[in-house]
Formats: structure tokens, sequence, C-alpha cells
């Protein structure tokens, strides 16, 4: 009888591992435009512990033993789509989803993929949520409204700079179809360079960061442009405050090829002719962005991708001086399957951003120009093993060349700080493993190295700036090198259906260091790689958190614990010159930082009413042995409590609206203790730094979106908003002065530039 | 003919992002300043050594005394009592007397291009020292007035100067300003990284006091050392950043032990303008 019982379960054993398992792959698009959609979820219904996400490029594997199952895909702003599969060999099943969200308040939905998956600290935000969020001036803004996010925190009022835990504002990877965006924004900061027309997905990795991301510290911001319309032709776009936008898209082959191209440009200009300030009359300022994109797919193993981005800001006070700036990047991708289990991705990207500044006085005549030019190239596999493991590996060799500044002065001198040229690579793998059906494991490995590389002359430096050695090196010599191992590591472990408890590690470096003393979106921004002076950044992050999701997956709760350590992190030294200065590096500090914080978020993710809840209580701190005594400080972003409510109400089939409120403790500012009077002037004294903190922050913004007369053909829309309904006045800077009112006393004075409720209006069509 | 000065670009970037700011907010809103009440801490009193030594034949001064809360007036107490001294290259060291409250003066002495200095300032228990070196004089070629070129809505002007900045060796220029008898509360601190060797006409760019046809200006220049150079362009820099960027701290100077305020050994000189 006991014999026969493990005779049984012997059987039973060996012919779970002799069923045969066959793979069921394709891509999933949107029905109606042909976009594959990033991270769309596919589950089959018997075998719980089966599911997937797309990947990055809409394309899905799933390994199942034969039989017939059904299949749910889920994706939020798509209905849901159920298929029956009888699976009998290896199966390709493209699936295409229908938009559209459900008006009915409870829908019963898949399991959340999201709550088994061992990723930590990713954000997504749909770009039907982005479009009904309102914002400054009406301009959709996903930089700004992934702030609204816990654990990512604006740099300042209606700026595009962010920080991500604590992390430094050059510390996040910001990708334009995995092309680097040196500086996302526009105007200084106010806007983003992101057009949301031409923006299909953006995604937040704000820890837990996965081998194939590295080079920057915090956070990859992953943002993908639309490929266009492969079934019709269409035109969009809008009329707004300050600007317009106009986007093409349509079939290069139906079904097979799209091609996609949008633009935006402001038109302050025409408010500038009718200022009283006369040299404000004969001024320049715009900005306008082009995203285009186009791709075919040879067969269903077969599709390549190019698209590109060119965004200038131009301002220019007659007479005066002029400046310019702007990003290009382009990326030309190619797909291939060599078998249903195992895809890769072959990318050459480029990536400019360049600053001019110049005189336009007929009495002088100066032009300084800094740039920085990447040229990369990427490999990326992944190899479905079996139904517990997907590996994913891949290279990276990224060249960049940096010139800090070129400066011409009439036509006799040209100051030129040398240029700088260097290789970061990187080698990468990585496992996703699922040991057990509530367990599920990612960890990998990545090898990152920094070459800085010749012609050039490179000095060392002592404590107080001076040059200690010089060395001059010809073209293509090796300067310093750099080698970091980076490990990666995150599981989850599946409480119940709906419920995980997660923990990630990692180690990321950062090898390109922004110069800049300025808060946030300067056009200045000088870019220095990893040197002798320099070493490469390093953060160590562990993170912990318990993930949720109830009422049939229409809510989402998310706790997430992070601490992280920072080394080699960059300061300046008091007056330090960072604008044309061939001996930059001698003007840093270098020290080390840490923080750590509790992010709580809520999210209601479909039915008419849906948004979220974000809540972050964190500090952050520096350490530097020449400021503050050498003891910890708060970073100047530090920011003990913030709060954000974004919700979205749909009405009825007219209206939308929406509304968000934030607040949040003001940042940690250095203010006077003291004062004195030398060189007949009122001079401050000051102690600790960042020791003060600026007000809090608070605002409520109000939209809505009326839908017009649906039309066979056309279709149009009205987006109206509100920007800080109440008015109130947030701090944008707090400065010091001897009083203009009381005579031999000082006051302190705060500036808010948007104390007044701000209205807008957009007009979008389509057709 | 230069007009460009690194500190100016600087200027022009801090400017341009004001302007930027200034025309979104004429355009839909308005920014505005308001006086607010802080709470700062009181601190402590300290000991502020503002010491001056020009190539000027005259009356040389030291002056101490102490900072205040900020909440204060702008009164500072003087400090009595100190010795101070002053030691030249050839270790010849002169007293200085204390003749107002605070205030340490030597008569008919006069700085040398070439030459440091010493100054030495004992007072409550505590030696303090403090050592300038006296730079090459450049001499003031023109002064000259033109329509301001930012925001400018009433004609009004700014003052430029002009100077011939010697080539191989490092200068550094301080500058001071006067309109009808008050000083302008902005800093001019130069070097020459950038235009080493050319003539050069310098915008003394400002917004604190408006400049208009018939007001008389006087300029002061000074050629001074690194060290002072560093001193006041770090106050420049903080001053122009508007409390956005730069950290505020006090500025590296040359006393030690650790004091507020300066030795600066530099020339001077003084030329005027009647604005057109």
């Amino acid at each position: 009888m006991r014999l026969s019982l493990t005779g049984i379960l012997l059987t039973a054993v060996v012919s779970c591992f002799a069923q045969k398992k066959y793979t069921l792959s394709g891509s999933i698009t949107d029905q109606a435009t042909g976009e594959q959609l990033i991270g769309a979820t596919v589950k089959i219904l018997e075998l719980p512990s089966v599911y997937t996400a797309a990947n990055n490029y809409g394309y899905y594997v799933l390994l199942v033993p034969e039989g017939s199952y059904t299949v749910i895909i889920t994706y939020v702003g798509f209905q849901t789509e159920t298929l029956k599969v009888c699976l009998k060999e290896d199966q390709h099943l493209n699936i295409s989803m229908t938009p559209g969200t459900e008006m009915k308040e409870v829908v019963v939905h898949a399991a959340n993929a999201d709550v088994g998956s061992p990723q930590m600290g990713l954000e997504k935000i749909s770009m039907a949520q982005i479009n009904a969020i309102p914002v400054m001036m009406g301009e959709k803004d996903i930089l700004k409204t992934i702030t609204l996010l816990p654990g990512i925190k604006s740099s300042g009022e209606s700026n595009t700079g962010f920080y991500v835990r604590g992390g430094g504002s050059d510390q996040n990877l910001i990708l334009l179809d995995e092309a680097t965006v040196y500086n996302a924004s526009h105007l200084y900061g106010f806007f983003s360079i992101f057009n949301t027309d031409a923006i299909k997905e953006i995604s937040v990795l704000k820890g837990g960061i996965p081998a194939e991301y590295g080079g920057r510290l915090s956070s990859v911001v992953n943002v993908s442009m639309q490929e266009g319309n492969n079934q019709n032709f269409g035109v969009q776009g809008g009329i707004g405050l300050i600007s317009s936008r106009l986007k093409l898209e349509g079939p290069l082959q139906k079904g097979k090829g799209s091609f996609m191209l949008s633009a935006r440009r402001t038109y302050f200009d025409l408010f500038l002719k009718a200022s009283a300030d006369s040299s404000i009359r004969g001024s320049s300022l715009y900005f306008y962005d082009l995203n285009g994109k186009a791709n075919y797919h040879f067969n269903d193993k077969n599709a390549v991708y190019i698209s590109g981005y060119l965004g200038k800001d131009v301002l220019g006070l007659k007479d005066n001086f002029g400046t310019n700036w702007g990003n290009t990047t382009g990326t030309l991708r190619f797909n291939h399957l060599f078998s249903s289990r195992l895809f890769a991705n072959t990318s050459l990207i480029y990536s400019n951003y360049k600053y001019t500044i110049e005189s336009l006085s007929a009495a002088s005549d100066f032009k300084a120009t800094t740039k920085i030019t990447d040229l990369n190239f990427k490999e990326d596999v992944q190899f479905t093993f079996d139904d517990a493991h997907t590996f994913k590996f891949g290279l990276n060799v990224l060249h960049h060349a940096i010139t800090p500044g070129n400066i011409s002065v009439s036509l006799s001198s040209v100051t030129t700080i040398e240029k700088r040229y260097g290789y970061e690579s990187a080698l990468y793998a990585s496992d996703s493993w699922r040991p057990t059906s509530k367990l599920n494991l990612l960890y990998g490995l990545r090898l990152s190295s920094m070459l800085l590389r010749g012609p050039g002359t490179f000095k060392t430096y002592d404590a107080e700036g001076n040059s200690l050695t010089s060395d001059t090196y010809s073209s293509g010599a090796n300067v310093k090198s750099y080698l970091n191992l980076e490990p990666r590591f995150s599981a989850s472990y599946l409480l119940s259906t709906g419920s995980s408890l997660k923990l990630s590690y990692h180690r990321n470096t950062q090898n390109i260091h922004l110069l800049s003393n300025t808060n946030g979106g300067t056009p200045t921004d000088i870019y220095v790689m990893s040197s002798t002076n320099i070493k490469p950044e390093i953060n160590d992050e562990i993170s912990a958190g318990y993930f949720r999701s109830f009422r049939e997956n229409n809510y989402e709760f998310s706790a997430e614990l992070y601490y992280k350590q920072l080394q080699n992190q960059i300061d300046y030294k008091n007056g330090a010159e960072l604008i044309a200065n061939q001996d930059v590096e001698s003007q840093l500090l270098y020290g080390s930082g840490r923080a750590y914080g509790l992010e709580l978020f809520l999210k209601k993710k479909y039915g008419r009413f849906n948004g979220w809840l974000g809540y972050t209580l964190s500090k952050t701190e520096r350490k530097f042995n020449e400021i503050n005594d050498g003891n910890y400080f708060p970073a100047s972003y530090d920011r003990r409590h913030d709060f954000s409510i974004a919700g979205i109400y749909k009405f009825n089939k007219s209206w939308t609206f929406s509304a968000t409120f934030l607040y949040g403790t003001g940042n940690a500012v250095t203010y006077p203790t003291g004062k004195y009077n030398v060189g007949g002037l009122t001079t401050f004294s000051y102690s600790a730094r960042n020791g003060y903190r600026m007000p809090a922050t608070h605002r409520l913004d109000i939209g809505a979106t009326l839908e017009g007369k649906a039309h066979r053909k056309y279709h149009s829309s009205w987006t109206f908003g509100v920007y800080n309904v109440y008015g109130n006045d947030n701090p944008y800077a707090i400065t010091f002065r001897d009083s203009e009112t009381l005579p031999n006393t000082t006051e302190a004075v705060q500036t808010s530039i948007f104390p007044d409720p701000m209205p807008s209006v957009t007009w979008n069509f389509k057709f | 003919m230069h007009l460009f000065h690194r500190q100016n670009l600087s200027i022009l970037i801090n400017r341009s992002k004001l302007t930027v700011c200034c025309i979104a907010v004429a355009l839909l809103a308005a920014a505005c300043d308001k006086v607010v009440d802080l709470d700062l801490e009181t601190g402590t009193d300290q000991l502020v050594i503002e010491g001056n030594l020009t190539d000027e034949n005259g009356l040389q001064y030291v002056k101490l005394s102490k900072s205040t809360a900020f909440a204060n007036t702008n009164t500072y107490a003087a400090v009595s009592g100190a010795i101070v001294t002053l030691t030249d290259d050839s270790n010849k060291t002169y007293d200085l007397q204390e003749t107002v409250a605070g205030t340490y003066v030597m008569e008919g002495y006069a700085g040398i291009s070439g030459h440091t200095y010493t100054l030495q300032v004992g007072v409550e228990g505590k030696t303090y020292t403090a050592a300038s070196s006296l730079p090459q004089k450049i001499w003031i070629e023109a002064l000259a007035a033109k329509n301001r070129s930012i925001a400018n809505t009433n004609n009004q002007q700014e003052i430029t100067v002009s100077y011939h900045d010697p080539s191989v060796t490092v200068n550094q220029y301080n500058f001071l300003m006067y309109v009808n008898g008050v000083q302008v509360k902005s800093i001019f601190a130069y070097n020459d990284q950038l235009n080493d060797g050319n003539y050069i006409t310098a915008t003394l760019m400002q917004d604190d006091i408006d400049i208009l046809s018939g007001d008389t200006v006087i300029v002061e220049m000074q050629c001074v050392d690194q060290a002072m150079y560093t001193y006041w362009h770090t106050l420049m820099q903080q001053d122009e950043s508007n409390g956005t960027g730069v950290s505020s701290a006090d500025p590296p100077n040359n006393i030690s032990p650790t004091a507020l305020g300066y030795f600066s050994a530099h020339t001077s000189e003084r030329k005027v303008i009647i604005v057109p």
C-alpha cells in the first residue's frame, strides 16, 4: 500500500517533468493604432502562477504545458481581453487590445501582476491620466506629473527638475527611446521637453534598478515615443495659451509599418511685441520640439525602428545678448526573434546637448558654447530558459565627447577649455527566477567601466585648489580608468494572491557628473566625467515593501522603505567658478551622503473615479569635511513631509474633472544669523549650512475636459485649468537686504512667482 | 574693444533667467515680493576686521567692530583698545593709533606695488594675522555711460569702465561705484582669466540705483590680490544668485584665526563722470 502510494507519487512527479511545455508568444498592440503596449500583462486563468508582462518592445513570452487555456490580457486604459487557446505546439499569438475605460464602477480584473513581480520602486502613470491632470498654463507635462508620486520631488515651483529618493537632479537617467536626455527642460525648467502628443509611455524606476540600467545613481525615467498609427492616417493638434501642437501619423504599409511626426512651438514672442519696454519689444523668446518616429515590421521576427527628437530654446534680448540651447537625440533599433524564446534588440543611439550664449550688442562680440555628444551602441538579449528562469544580458559601449567651454571674444582671442573624451561601457546579466509559485527573484550583475582618454592636459589639485601634477596625453591615450561591479537583487514573496512582501538591494555607479551651483535647470550646466580628481559616484540602496491589491484589483496600496548610502558626492568651494574654467575640477569638494524614507501610496486604477494618494516621510543628508565642520547637514532638497493627491472623475460622456493637491516641507536653506559692514556694504554672516527651512509649499490645481460631440471623422475637446486655485504665495526664494522702508535696518524678502490663481484653456482636435 | 567678462557671463545667465521669469509672469500672473518675518538665531557677535592699505599717500585705516543679530539695527559696536600693527616686506613695523573708537589709523603712508604687508591685531586676548600683497597698478583709461541694456524703461544709463589689462600677469580688480555720493550696493569683482592682456571695457551692471542724465558717478578702481578677489567674488556670487543658487556662507578670507572681514592691500584710483 505504502509502496504503491510512493509509486503513484513518483509517476505523478515524472509525468510532471515529462510534460512538454510550449511557448505562447507574440506582441501586444493597440487595435486602433497598432502601437505596441509596453508592460501589458498576460495571464493564464487556469494557472495562477503563470503570467508575464510585455517587454519594452511589446513582446511577451510564456511557457505553458500542453492544454486548453483562457488567456487574460490587461492594460490600464484598455478593455481586458480574454482569449481561448489550445496549445499543442509553440504558438505565436499577436494580441490587439481595444482602448477604453469601463464606465462601470467596479469591474473584475485579473490578479495584479505587479504585486507578484520582484520589481520594486516602479511607477507608471498612463498617458490618459497625464492628459487629464491639471498643469500650469495647460501644458501637459510628464515630468511635472511624476513629481506628484511618492519619492519623487519637484526641484521648485512649476519646475521640471526632480529629485528621486534624496538623489541629485543629475542622478536621474532620463531616456527618450533609449537616448540620454541631458537637459529635459525648456525655459529654465518651466516646461519639460516631452510633448505629450508624441509620448506613448513613461515609467520611473526609483529603486530596485535592474541590471540592464546603469550610469546614474537615483532613477531611470524611461520615456517611449509613439510609433504612429499603422492602420489609418490621422492628424491631431491643439492650440493652447502658450503653445500649439500638431501631430501627423499613419501607416507606411498598413499593419506593417507606420510613422509619427509631432511638433510643438510656443508663441511668447507675440506677447513681447506688446511690451512697453523697448528692450523687450525687439526680443525673442520661444522654444520648439520636433519628434519623429517610424517603424517597419518585416515579419513576426524582424522589426526596425528609427526615432529622433530635436528641441531648442531661443532667448534673445535686443542689442544685448542671445542664448539658445537644446537637445538632439536619434535612435535606430533593430528587434530580432531568434526563436520564440530568444529576443534581441540592437540599438545605435546619438545624443547631443548644446548651449550657446552670444552678444547681440554692436559694441562687443563674444560667443560661448558648451556641448556634450554621446554615441552609444547597445545590445540587449532576453532568453526565456524555462517557466522558472528568464535571462537578460547585454552590453553597452557609450562614447562621450564634452566641450566644456569654447569662448570667442572678437576676432582676436578664443579661449577654449580643453575637450574631454571618454568611454562608458557595461556588461550585464540577470535572471528572473521563480523558484516557487510564491517566490520571485530578480538578480543580476552589471560590470561598468569608465575610461577617460586623451588628448589633453590633465591636472591633479591639492585641497587649496593648487595644481599638483600636470600631465599631457596624446589622442587616444588612456588617462584614467575605473571598473565597478554592481550587484542587483530583488525578491518578492506572495502572501496571498493580492499581497506581497518585497526586498531589494542594488549598487549603482555614475561616471558623468553635472556641475551646477544653481537649483535646477540652468542651461549652462557643465558635465564632467570621472577623472584623476573625480571618482565614480556610488549608491548602495536597500528597500523593503509591502504591496497589496484589493477590491477586485481596482485598488493598489504600497508601502516602501528605503535607505541609501552615497559615496563620492560633489559640492563646491565657496566662490567656485564653474563657467569657462580650465581648472574647474579644482573648485570641487568631495563627500558622502545618506537618505532614507517611507513612501505610502494608494492608487485607484480603474473606474469613473481614479487617481492616487501619496505620502513620503524622508530625510536626505550630505557630509563634506569642508562644510559644517564635517558634520552631516540636510541637502537643500531634503523634504521631511511630502503629500499629494490626484483625482480624475469622469462625470459623463462630455465632462471629465480633475484636481491635484500637494504639500511639501520647505527646502533646507542657509539664512544669515548676523550682519556686519565691510567695504561700505551690509554683509551677512552665516552659521550651519542649510540650517533653516523655507516655508512649506502647498497648492491646489483643478482641471476640466469637455469632449466635443462625436463626429464621424472629426473630434475636438477643450481643456480648462486653474493653477494655484486659492492663490497661495509659495516661496520661490528668500533674500536679505537693507530695508527699503525703515532706514538702518535689514529685512527678509520672499519672492513668489505664481502667487495668483492662473487660468488656462486649450483646444484640441483630431481627425 | 573687449566687453566680455566671465563675471558678466554669469550675470547675463542669471539675468536671462530672471527675464524669462519676468516675462512669463508679466504675461500670465504677477510675481510678488513680500517682506517676511523669520525667526533667525541671534548667535554670538563676532569680531570684524576691515583693513585697507592703499598705494595713495595718506590715511591708512583698520576698523574693528562686532557683528550684530539680523533683527537689530545696522549699528555695529566698535572694538576699542586693540593693538594694531602693520609690517612691511623689510620687517619694518608700524603702530596704528585708535583715533575714533574702533578705527585705527596711520598717516602719511603709502603701500608700494609688489610688496606684501602683514596686519596684526591683538584684541580680547587673541592675536589675529592677515597678509596681503599690493598688486601692480592699472589705471582707468575711460569712464562712459550708455543706455542700460536690460529692463530699460526710463532711459536708465549704465557705466562702463575701460582699462588695459597687462598680459602675462594675473590681474584682479574690484570696483566701487557712487551715484551722487551714495554707494551702489553691488560688488564688481573681475579677473582677467578670459581676457588677459586686452583693452577691456567692463559694464558695471547693477539695479540698485537708477542712473539718469545729469547724475554724478564716481568709480573707484582697486587692483587686488588673489585672496581678496576670491573674497569679493564670493560675496558677488551670493548676491547675484538671488537666493536660488549658491549656498550662502562666510567668504574665505586672509585672516587667521577665524574672524569676519578682510585685510586688503590694493591700488586705488577714482574717476568721475557726469552722465550726459
